[in-house]
């Protein structure tokens, strides 16, 4: 992810939990986190099940959230410049106030420089790595796994009478690794019609190309569904077991050539040491050589294993 | 919704929410299908459901972090701030890729070993092949691992305080607690999937209660860090090769067989060499390039006002006395010799030291009007003419400099001889706590110009930004200066850097200006040339501290002091061209038994 793909990502989020953005540049944010966000972000388990308990109202935290590092910090210092050359400009009015506030800091005790700034705005630098923005990636992934929607209607239907017929999918996002000592990733996105039990790839892709709402819209019947929820369930699977069956696994065959050759090599070490060791010795030597095979299979056995990233029920127009 | 694959998993059956089916006749599909039951479970329950957004914002974060290849090197395209160098970036790669997550790392010393394994771990961090971590060091350097680890690569690392710290994912221990109860079961207990051990040559000796633990400990991938790998007996290596991969050199009697003459002789040195590019990598030193940028040293000659000069002639005076009276016990004089040299610092230094020997002498003693003499002439003392010439190269430079002093009477003067003249300086010693070494570095870094620091040794204080030194005075101790030089030129140091010594003419500080810079080219020797000559020099009569105090109270008059230090001068010449020739009659410390040249690259970076 670029400085602008961050930049947009923490955008949408911010839009989606209802935080408020009260300042933002093409390189940041300055925002008051909705109580929703600031659960997720925040880390501050103890002060939610405080205001939880005495239903408080939350006071939620303001950050600075910089998108692009670099140029933020040099329009920051743009400004101060130009603050410095104003300020040299009117040093007689400075002076002035300079001089007020002294005089009201020694009467109030410590004042800030502006009484409508808020306390304390800490900066997090965003970036592809970082770890706020991976605790953005999860709160995202928290608050985005199981999903109910409905297809919008492209056009309101003149007919108030006349009903749009739109099929149920179960659509999931797939993760599939592939594992040895070394991983690969790729991702899987499948659509099955709860009517017809047809199954579609780049179902994600599609459902991109819909406006989507939790709403019922007016109008529209919903088809029976043909096929039960386990079905369609097994129906995703055999399609990507279909698939990865098809794949190249010349990376598991090496794999487990060198898990053979470790193995060997292991024994080589442990086999004579088991043999000439001492009646008290020999059991603690043969779970250690136990250990060590468990551990080589554990780094090397090649595996591949598919879980979801996130999933719903998504109700679309027409009958597939 | 990922797996928890522990060797236990990898063998066991597998539980109902993953269905398994054969995909290839060595690998299985496994399937998670807790996703399924959740969903089923909200659609009973009628919610709640997600929104939309989030659901696309969770799908992109997935896409962005997806490991696309078996090869590539992920971890450097999450760390914007900081540039490895090629050679460390390559050796990660290595590990990675080549020996399968378990290696030594033996490059030697300043080459970033630490980095390498900060690269390795953030691989696997960030491919998701490592999640529990522990990493064992020497317990001085826990807090400097767990700064590096959060601060250059983004690895939330914990230091092993209490019990319960053992439950985070990566933890920063040392491996005395670590080995000891209630520590040890726990520890113990763990399935790791990644070990560092730093340090590991303490490890050799498979006897001690550190080897016997480390064998213990279940790991899958495994870094061990030193620089050197095998010093004095050809079983070390066995020894430390063993913890990581049991065989690798055939067993214990193979490897003697086939690999040892004699405890310190190897003998089919192209098989060894070819084992242990399995296992090990060792990148060193080049013998050209320029990576280090240059230092320009420049020595400023001061005379002393008259003041000065009269308060210094009359502590040389006091001390020698002192000397004549004990008849020449040399242990309690170099505190003596220390006035000589605060005098050259600031009167506010040797103010200090003077009033404390007051206090120590008995009520009757003849030395006190002598010493309140001396503080008299300390009252007519009005300037510094070393602060002032301070004053006129940081105006000059016009840019971050660092001020060290030996003394802390001279550090306070200082720091308030800068702020009277509206400049910004802040202190730095050793007796300040982490927090506020932190803090002090980053006023230095973000907005004062000057920092006036009594300490160079220490961890932690990497002033790469910041390329203008000054001596304010110099320590008797070689050591000390490299120390100093060594914080500001390092790796990461952009600029040539400037040294400049005040040196009062007519002192002893000229004798030792002259001797550290022309007779040992302090200034410009390479890293670690200075340890084998110091090791050397000090094989034959004490440290060199010692030799400068005994001449110079031994000396007569300047042109006996002169001729001394000449002497000593010369003695200290001869070392450093045997060392630089490498004309050594005999080795003086025991180099690598075997030769490891072939285990990875030269890197250029001497100055």
């Amino acid at each position: 992810m670029n400085e602008k793909q961050v930049h947009k990502f923490v955008n949408r989020y911010l839009e989606a939990t209802e935080c408020s953005i009260l300042e933002k540049s093409p390189n940041h944010f300055t925002v008051k986190l909705s109580p929703h966000a600031d659960r997720e972000l925040t880390n501050r388990p103890y002060y939610w099940s405080f205001v939880d308990r005495v239903n408080a109202e939350p006071e939620t935290m303001t950050f600075l959230f910089v998108t692009d590092k670099n140029k933020y910090d040099a329009a920051e210092e743009a400004k101060i410049n130009d603050a410095a050359i104003k300020s040299a400009q009117a040093p007689a009015e400075n002076a002035q106030e300079a001089a007020a506030n002294a005089a009201l800091g020694r009467s109030l005790g410590f004042v800030h420089g502006n009484l409508a700034a808020p306390a304390r705005v800490p900066r997090e630098d965003l970036f592809f790595g970082a770890r706020k923005l991976d605790m953005l990636f999860d709160a995202a992934k928290a608050k985005g796994s199981y999903v109910y929607l409905f297809q919008e209607p492209d056009k309101r239907s003149t007919n108030p009478f006349s009903s749009t017929p739109y099929t149920a999918w179960l659509g999931v996002n797939m993760r599939v690794e592939f594992a040895c000592d070394r991983k690969r990733e790729e991702i899987h996105c499948f659509g099955v019609s709860l009517a017809t039990g047809q199954c579609v790839e780049l179902f994600y892709d599609r459902l991109l190309t819909h406006k989507l709402t939790p709403r019922l819209p007016a109008n529209i019947h919903i088809t029976k569904n043909g096929i039960s929820y386990n079905k369609a369930l097994s129906i995703v699977e055999q399609t990507l077991e279909r698939k990865l069956r098809a794949y190249d696994y010349s990376w598991a065959e090496s794999a487990s050539a060198r898990l053979e050759e470790e193995l060997e090599r292991i024994s080589g070490y442990y086999e004579p040491l088991v043999e000439h060791a001492l009646a008290d010795n020999k059991p603690a030597i043969q779970e250690q050589f136990a250990q060590r095979q468990s551990e080589i299979r554990w780094q090397y056995e090649p595996r591949v294993t598919a879980s979801a990233i996130n999933c719903g029920i998504f109700h679309l127009e027409g009958i597939d | 919704m990922t797996f928890q694959t522990t060797p236990q998993a990898a063998s066991a059956e597998v539980g109902q929410a993953i269905t398994s089916r054969k995909l290839h006749p060595l690998v299985d599909l496994q399937c998670d299908r807790t996703w399924f039951e959740e969903l089923q479970n909200r659609q009973t329950r009628g919610g709640p459901w997600d929104d939309w957004t989030l659901y696309q914002l969770a799908m992109e974060a997935e896409q962005a972090k997806r490991i696309e290849s078996f090869e590539q090197l992920l971890c450097l395209r999450s760390l914007p701030s900081f540039e490895p160098m090629p050679h460390q970036i390559s050796t990660a790669r290595k590990v990675v890729h080549e020996m399968g997550g378990r290696a030594i790392l033996a490059d030697e010393v300043g080459l970033g070993k630490t980095i390498e394994a900060g690269l390795v771990l953030k691989e696997y961090i960030v491919r998701g092949l490592a999640r529990r971590v522990l990493i064992l060091v020497p317990a001085s350097l826990v807090l400097q691992w767990v700064r590096e680890l959060n601060q250059k690569f983004g690895i939330s690392a914990v230091a092993q305080k209490k019990a319960h710290t053992w439950g985070y994912d990566v933890v920063v221990a040392s491996i005395d607690t670590a080995k000891r109860e209630p520590h040890r079961e726990l520890v113990l207990n763990t399935d790791y999937d990644l070990i560092i051990i730093d340090e590991a040559h303490k490890l050799k000796n498979k006897k001690t209660t550190n080897y016997q633990f480390a064998n213990l400990l279940r790991k899958k991938y495994c870094l061990l860090l030193t620089a050197t790998p095998i010093q004095n007996d050809m079983d070390e290596l066995f020894n430390l090769i063993t913890l990581l991969k049991p065989g690798q050199l055939g067993g214990l009697s193979d490897f003697a067989a086939n690999f040892v003459v004699d405890k310190r002789v190897p003998k089919n040195e192209d098989q060894l060499q070819e084992a242990l590019s399995g296992v090990m990598i060792r990148n060193r030193r080049g013998d050209g390039g320029i990576h280090f940028t240059k230092r320009f040293v420049k020595n400023i000659p001061l005379t002393l006002s008259e003041d000065e000069k009269a308060l210094y002639d009359s502590v040389t005076g006091f001390v020698k006395e002192r000397y004549e009276e004990s008849g020449g016990d040399l242990t309690s004089m170099l505190s003596l010799v220390t006035l000589q040299r605060e005098v050259c610092s600031s009167r506010d230094a040797v103010f200090l030291t003077l009033v404390n020997l007051f206090k120590k002498t008995a009520e009757d003693s003849p030395m006190r009007p002598r010493i309140w003499e001396l503080v008299e002439k300390i009252k007519n003392i009005k300037a510094n003419t070393k602060a002032e010439k301070a004053m006129e190269l940081v105006k000059e430079m016009n840019d971050k400099v660092i001020i060290f002093t030996e003394y802390r009477a001279t550090q306070e003067y200082l720091l308030q001889f800068f702020r009277a003249q509206n400049m910004i300086a802040v202190p730095y010693r050793g007796g300040m706590n982490r927090g506020k070494k932190d803090w002090m570095m980053d006023l230095f870094r973000g907005r004062a110009q000057i920092l006036i620091a009594t300490e160079a040794g220490g961890e932690g204080i990497n002033l790469q930004f910041c390329h203008h030194m000054i001596n304010f005075d110099l320590p008797w101790n070689p050591m000390r200066v490299e120390q100093r030089i060594g914080r500001v030129h390092r790796l990461g140091q952009t600029e040539d850097v400037k040294i400049y010594n005040l040196c009062t003419v007519g002192t002893i500080e000229e004798h030792i200006v002259n001797l550290l810079h022309e007779k040992i080219n302090l200034f410009e020797l390479v890293i670690g040339e200075l340890d084998h000559i110091l090791e050397r020099f000090e094989k034959g009569d004490g440290s060199l501290e010692q030799r400068l105090a005994k001449v110079l109270l031994e000396s007569g008059n300047d042109i006996d002091l002169k001729q001394k230090m000449n002497h000593l001068g010369s003695s200290l010449s001869r070392i450093r061209e045997e060392v630089i020739t490498g004309d050594q009659p005999q080795p003086a410390s025991p180099d690598l038994i075997v030769n490891l040249d072939s285990l990875g690259q030269t890197v250029e970076v001497q100055p």
